[in-house]
């Protein structure tokens, strides 16, 4: 069997360099030569003297006849995680479930389960029923601590510990048990629990570019620069610090800001606003009411300060920072007609 | 079904053809619903053709009736736009010829002067947009700034024609009537450009004043012997115009000298922004102005027009553009300003956009408010049936699957209530 093994990667490794000059003739006839020659040891070992060729009659008493399917003697009420204990394969014969899988051919049904290789193919998860994992967790509730009374709701976690760390374990067969994966750190902190100014909450969203989130209002950070996980983990940490005080600084160029580069539209001391203002006062100057042209300081908080000149201030403020559409128009519309008294 | 033959609708016939062909081609995924329509109007094309002398001669003995029934549902006699109310909404009134003569010497919308050609008459929808900017009007105090209406809605909704319904009205009240058809025009395909030679870093549009003066000419006749000048105006070094001299004159100069024409559209602007709710010479009512644009997002934003060297065009380097661009500014009082948006026309506008902001720019919107948009929808229900009816009145739906409940519907479904889809759809039936 062994020796099988060996010749089998052997012949695989022969067949990559040699399969685009000869085909695939050759792995399979060196295949079929090594079964023969263990169906030849099986003889062996049952009868004594070299087998007669061409009589089917003796070899078929001695192969072992396959009993009944394990599948038809199962209780019902069986213990389901005994028959899968672990990952396995599908077994035929132990699955006591009328599958079908594969290519129905001549307008038939696609093949039973017995002798399927592509329900073998694919993964299955019969060894993590409902019934195992309730198993798995008993094992494991000994090793448990209890949980913070405290923590009894996400809100109130959110509340203690903002900062969340996010790191993937990987588990597997294979040669290395390290996965370059596994090093990854996302660190995700909510804006709204870290202790900013407006100054310092606009520049750091400013600094941190796509990796906030205006919609959760959520920065997150990625680590994966360093090959452990508890220096990525610290970079993480470290990143988060020098953002939090950079965003403290105020440089002197931030005073050059003008209102092109501000974040939102602001309706206050705005070119709209100086315009409406005007029409404002010339209306008022045009009516019969006012004497003589106002234009004092105290005339402009007055105007200002009325509930229609407010609403269209809104209105403006609404078209230039949610985007223009149909609703926000037609609420522009009704601002104007309370401003004009239409 | 009695066909009367109509020659306007025989001067048609190629235009069916093109249409049908249009059909086939563009509306590729409508192809199937509008197969059984499109098989028959095939049909009546070989049969215009063919039968094309012996129409001719039945015309001349079977005239097209001149009396027509007037109390169908779909229209009223009313065609005084300042009597129009809620209760003639979605009705058809007819303007005299005499009016549009007048009133739009430059022409209607490009479609629906084609209607009014294939029709015989022109008659408008009285519909909801134009009623309240109407009712507006009729508020308004006029000691007042003038209020700014600007129409918006999506393309072919009939924002033109509603700003023609409340032009009209501005028209029968006896106001002065400014207006600029199409605004599109000014920043795009111009032929004559020329260096200012009051302001060198300006550029005037001769051709275009010329044309904008005579049609101005020809609506405010009377006014501009009535108003005069309030200074002196130096064209050349040889020729200007003294203070007190009738409007007349320098529209006259204008229109003879058309390098200076545009202006002479200052000028005239200015002298109206001016006067404009003053009591006149000798006594008499100070007069209204009605500033009407169409196309007023094309007054900021870009031009296709270059400078030397290839160097783009700013729209206020434009003379007109620069003058129309105060005329909209809210200083002056006694009168108003109507506007429409359009994308049809436009310059480096995606297809979609309709609304004030995204047409007009930060600039432009700036600029023009405090305005009152007012929504130009497509049909309701009411005045789709009005539309279908006076369509079917006019023998324009023909097919005769157009005049069941199924066709109906069908064209519901193809024209989406839109009233320009609805008469692009209807060509071929």
């Amino acid at each position: 069997m062994m020796a099988a093994s060996t010749a089998s990667t052997a012949i695989s490794s022969l067949c990559r360099k040699g399969c685009y000059l000869r085909g695939f003739q050759i792995p399979n006839d060196v295949y079929t030569r090594v079964a023969y020659s263990r169906s030849m040891s099986i003889n062996n070992n049952t009868k004594r003297g070299f087998p007669r060729r061409g009589n089917t009659g003796s070899s078929k008493s001695v192969l072992r006849e396959s009993g009944e399917p394990r599948a038809l003697k199962m209780a019902v009420d069986q213990d389901w995680t005994s028959v899968y204990p672990t990952a396995a394969p599908f077994k035929s014969g132990s699955v006591p479930l009328s599958v079908r899988m594969g290519y129905p051919m001549k307008r038939g049904v696609p093949p039973d389960r017995k002798g399927n290789l592509e329900l073998i193919k694919i993964p299955n998860f019969l060894h993590l029923t409902p019934a195992a994992i309730k198993k798995h967790c008993e094992a494991l509730k000994p090793f448990c601590t209890e949980w913070p009374q405290a923590l009894d709701s996400d809100a109130r976690c959110e509340e203690l510990f903002p900062i969340r760390l996010q790191t993937r374990a990987f588990l597997f067969a294979g040669m290395s048990q390290r996965q370059p994966q596994a090093r990854v750190v996302r660190l995700t902190v909510k804006l709204s629990s870290v202790n900013l100014d407006d100054h310092a909450r606009k520049k750091l969203i400013k600094l941190a570019g796509v990796r906030y989130d205006k919609e959760t209002d959520t920065l997150t950070l990625n680590a994966d620069r360093c090959p452990l996980r508890k220096q990525n983990t610290d970079y993480a940490m470290y990143l988060l610090t020098v953002l939090y005080h950079e965003s403290w600084k105020v440089e002197v160029w931030e005073q050059e800001k003008t209102r092109a580069d501000m974040e939102e539209y602001s309706w206050e001391d705005s070119l709209s606003q100086r315009n409406l203002l005007d029409s404002l006062r010339r209306m008022q100057w045009a009516g019969p009411g006012e004497g003589g042209a106002g234009g004092g300081a105290g005339d402009r908080a007055e105007l200002l300060a009325s509930p229609e000149v407010q609403a269209y201030g809104e209105s403006i403020s609404r078209i230039k920072n949610k985007g223009e559409s149909e609703g926000t128009v037609l609420q522009y519309r009704e601002a104007v007609k309370r401003l004009l008294n239409l | 079904m009695r066909i009367v033959w109509a020659p306007e609708k025989e001067a048609l016939a190629t235009h069916f053809v093109l249409n049908v062909i249009i059909n086939c081609t563009t509306i590729m995924a409508l192809h199937r619903l509008h197969f059984g329509l499109r098989q028959t109007v095939t049909q009546t094309r070989s049969l215009h053709g063919s039968g094309l002398i012996q129409q001719l001669g039945s015309a001349a003995v079977e005239p097209e009736p001149s009396v027509r029934p007037k109390h169908a549902i779909f229209r009223t006699a009313e065609g005084d736009p300042a009597q129009h109310s809620e209760q003639h909404l979605g009705q058809y009134y007819t303007l005299p010829p005499a009016t549009i003569r007048s009133l739009f010497p430059q022409g209607l919308p490009d479609r629906f002067q084609k209607q009014v050609k294939t029709f015989n008459e022109c008659s408008m929808m009285v519909r909801e947009p134009a009623l309240e900017i109407i009712s507006l009007l009729k508020r308004a105090d006029y000691s007042k700034p003038p209020i700014h209406y600007m129409l918006y809605g999506e393309k072919g909704t009939g924002k033109s024609l509603s700003l023609c319904h409340a032009l009209q009205y501005c028209f029968s009240q006896g106001w002065l009537i400014l207006c600029v058809p199409d605004a599109h025009l000014l920043v795009k395909n111009c032929r004559e450009i020329l260096p200012s030679a009051f302001n060198s870093s300006r550029y005037d549009q001769p051709m275009l004043a010329v044309q904008w003066l005579r049609n101005f000419r020809t609506t405010n006749e009377h006014f501009l012997s009535q108003i005069k000048t309030t200074r002196r105006y130096v064209w050349t070094k040889r020729e200007s115009t003294e203070e007190g001299r009738p409007l007349k004159e320098i529209v006259e100069h204008g229109l003879a000298r058309a390098k200076s024409s545009s202006d002479v559209v200052g000028a005239l602007l200015r002298e109206l922004r001016l006067q404009v709710g003053r009591p006149l010479e000798g006594g008499q009512e100070p007069f209204r102005l009605a500033v009407a644009v169409d196309g007023v997002n094309s007054l900021w934003g870009r031009t296709t027009l270059t400078k030397e060297r290839k160097i783009e065009m700013a729209p206020e380097e434009l003379t007109l553009v620069y003058n129309l661009r105060k005329m909209l500014k809210q200083d002056w009082s006694g009168g108003a300003i109507i506007t429409a948006v359009s994308q049809t026309g436009a310059l480096f506008k995606p297809n979609f956009a309709y609304l004030p902001h995204e047409l007009l720019g930060e600039e432009g919107f700036v600029s023009l408010e405090p305005f009152l948009p007012v929504p130009v929808p497509v049909y309701s229900d009411k005045e789709f049936e009005s539309c279908y009816q006076y369509y079917i009145d006019r023998n324009w739906l023909q097919h005769e699957q157009s005049r069941t409940e199924d066709g109906k519907k069908e064209l519901i479904f193809l024209s989406d209530r839109n009233p320009s889809v609805l008469e692009r759809v209807c060509a071929s039936l």
